[in-house]
């Protein structure tokens, strides 16, 4: 099978940053590490990408193809190039480039290191035999166990592209691997590290981290597990974390969000009064509704009372996450393909990473 | 006439009554009666499924079997949000038969009916872009006059796409092909996938900001006359913070943003009434008057 595709090209000595055009000839079962290595082998023995594993378990092999983080050994290349489609292969997002396809992983493995990816065991449970752990507590952190540290989850991440400093989902999603985790005694300090600036709460929920994950970790959930299982030890003080909770009280007390005070009940009111000339230019537009009278949904008892109820059942915090997880297993991505308008990730504004060593990531 | 539950959710019940108002009035003209749902919360926008996720999951199927009550099989949604999490709850309660039971439960004793009738959960685009798309084609016989329009789809109407699954992720063409359909012009720019910055807008700003901007510069780069967006919290960060974008940044865009049903409506000749243009926080009137030439 003749296969056409197009690859940037960065060279470390130049700096020179290129897009060539390659082809070559695979069979039709190739993946695109094995059309990279054609390349390579055939075509121009200078280009640089990284693998190992060749099965999708070793993380190597992130990239972006058309602008979307992949593992090159997860994808078949004759799905990539159906109808004639030419794709784009460049470096993943979010991490500078070393050489063509290869990003320095220092900026990943530095967040990694911030949570420290290790369990601190219990002393004070310490016994004379093994630690038994149930099957449903591993249950817990079944999904962030798969991870397998490849970065593909971080390269669209949008807070991360506005907030370099952000932890992200790869590490966040460790995180809970860690706090969801029986066996771990330090969940609290955990959960109050996590929560600090540039954690937990600056995460803007644009679920891409989902979508390209290749494991079915989906950092997104691993997050919102951390957001409740500090809101559950009581650790709210975040502007996130009062925004979160402001929620829980209107569908409690009116049904409906309040609103007007979500700005004072989130920002603290010194805060909010220095946003008022902000808010006063919305009012006349009906973009700050009055508060009083509130606008109490029908039957509003029905829903005090379900919180009542359900928060005597004993699935607060992550719990109540993952016990919707069984049901979602089966579902595959997907999303028909069509002959739509140009690729958004052709323009190379799409994502103004990947940078190059030298440059300093925009903010 | 296909009978929808409607759930309008909090912003169009309030900050944004025009994208209530504006559903209302041009979903008869595309061929649905909608039930409007009395006795409904908040989805919990994200929020509730992060701080209490156990009743976020009871207050929406609490929300489905409403929807299930009026006897209608699909629930109509006009916001990414309550779309993401609505489906989400469903997905969740359809395809686990302990979980529902065990939900409907905690439903009966407080007084709510169980969900039994199965729902599918839409947003109000797929039903436009979708089934009706033919009546679309129809009702807009006004048209745009060629208007440039920068689709805007936000995230969690793509993303997770196995949630959500109507359009292509990465490749997105209902809004595309609904402005066409209209008579416009859609314009490409290839932030109009990614974040408006508005679930963080409060508790980071500068960063929010960050993502907010890229859309609103890319389209105006493009030669946009107005943006176009399925989600009123897009709308609400798009129109109402662009000015916080001026006193950080020093640009002024000026970037009119309609609502989807607003710009169907304008094709297809709802009156002033039932647009409400003037509860924008950017002026419409450059667009309008263009329309009106
Ligand atoms: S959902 Fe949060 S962590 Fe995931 S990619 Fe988006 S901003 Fe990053
Ligand atoms: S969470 Fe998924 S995408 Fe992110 S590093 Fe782990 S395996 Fe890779
Ligand atoms: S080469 Fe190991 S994951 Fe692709």
């Amino acid at each position: 099978m003749k296969v056409e595709l197009k690859i940037w090209r960065y060279d470390t000595s130049t700096g020179e940053r290129a897009l060539r055009p390659y082809e070559v000839d695979v069979t039709e079962e190739a993946t695109l590490l094995d059309t990279l290595d054609a390349v390579r082998d055939r075509l121009d023995g200078s280009l640089a990408y990284r693998k190992s594993c060749r099965m999708m378990i070793c993380g190597s092999c992130g990239m972006r193809v058309d602008g979307g983080a992949v593992l090159a050994c997860k994808t078949r290349i004759a799905d990539v190039v159906a109808d004639g489609h030419v794709p784009v292969v460049s470096a993943m997002g979010n991490l500078p480039i070393v050489k063509d396809l290869v990003v320095d992983m220092d900026p990943f493995w530095q967040k990694m290191r911030a949570v420290q990816p290790y369990l601190e065991p219990r002393l004070d449970r310490a016994t004379e035999k093994e630690n038994v752990v149930a099957q449903e507590q591993m249950d817990m952190i079944h999904k962030e166990s798969l991870c397998i540290n490849c970065g593909c989850c971080v390269s669209e991440c949008n807070s991360m592209e506005s907030d370099p400093d952000f932890l992200g989902p790869a590490a966040l999603a460790k995180g809970f691997r860690f706090v969801g985790d029986a066996r771990d005694g330090a969940t609290i300090d955990r959960l109050e590290r996590y929560s600090e600036e540039h954690g937990i709460w600056d995460c803007t929920r644009c679920y891409f981290c989902n979508e390209r994950c290749p494991k079915g970790v989906d950092p997104r959930d691993a997050i919102a597990k951390l957001g409740a299982e500090a809101m559950k030890a009581g650790i709210d003080r975040d502007m996130g974390a009062r925004h979160a909770k402001w929620f829980v009280t209107s569908a409690k007390t009116t049904g409906w969000l309040r609103e007007t005070e979500l700005v004072p009940k989130t920002q603290g009111v010194v805060k909010a009064i220095k946003e008022i000339k902000f808010a006063m230019s919305l009012l006349p537009k009906g973009k700050i509704p009055l508060p009083f009278p509130p606008h109490v949904a029908a039957d509003i008892g029905e829903s005090r009372a379900l919180f009542d109820l359900v928060t005597d059942q004993g699935r607060s915090g992550a719990a109540g996450i993952v016990q919707g997880e069984k049901a979602l297993m089966h579902l595959a991505h997907h999303g028909e393909s069509v002959d739509g308008p140009s690729h958004p990730y052709d323009d190379p504004r799409s994502f103004p990473k990947p940078y190059l060593p030298d440059e300093e990531p925009a903010t | 006439m296909k009978q929808v539950a409607y759930y309008k959710g909090c912003l169009a019940s309030l900050s944004a009554k025009e994208l209530d108002i504006s559903t209302q009035a041009l979903a008869p003209k595309v061929g649905y009666e909608l039930i409007e749902l009395e006795s409904v919360t908040c989805c919990g926008a994200g929020d509730i499924h992060e701080a209490e996720p156990d009743y976020y999951l009871h207050l929406n199927a609490r929300i489905l079997s409403y929807a299930a009550a009026t006897g209608a099989d699909t629930l109509m949604t006009v916001c990414n949000v309550c779309t993401l999490n609505l489906r989400q709850a469903n997905h969740q309660l359809l395809n686990d038969a302990a979980l529902r039971e065990r939900v409907n439960d905690n439903l009966e004793q407080v007084g709510v009916p169980r969900y039994e009738q199965d729902v599918d959960c839409v947003h109000f685009l797929w039903l436009v872009a979708g089934e009706s798309f033919g009546k679309l084609q129809e009702v807009a016989h006004k048209g745009l006059r060629g208007l440039r329009i920068a689709p805007f789809y936000g995230c969690q109407i793509l993303r997770p796409s196995k949630l959500m699954g109507f359009d292509d992720p990465d490749k997105p063409d209902s809004l595309e092909r609904i402005i066409a359909a209209c008579g416009g012009e859609a314009i490409d720019y290839p932030a109009k996938i990614k974040c408006c910055g508005f679930p963080i807008i409060q508790a980071r700003e500068e960063t929010a900001l960050a993502e907010l901007i890229q859309p609103i510069e890319q389209a105006k780069e493009a030669g946009a006359d107005a943006m176009v967006t399925p989600c009123p919290l897009c709308h609400l960060s798009l129109d109402a913070w662009q000015s916080k974008l001026k006193k950080q940044t020093g640009k002024d865009f000026q970037m009119p943003i309609f609502h989807l049903s607003q710009l169907i409506g304008v094709a297809a000749g709802l009156e002033d009434a039932e647009l409400r243009f003037k509860r924008h926080v950017v002026s419409m009137q450059p667009v309008l008057e263009k329309l009106a030439l």
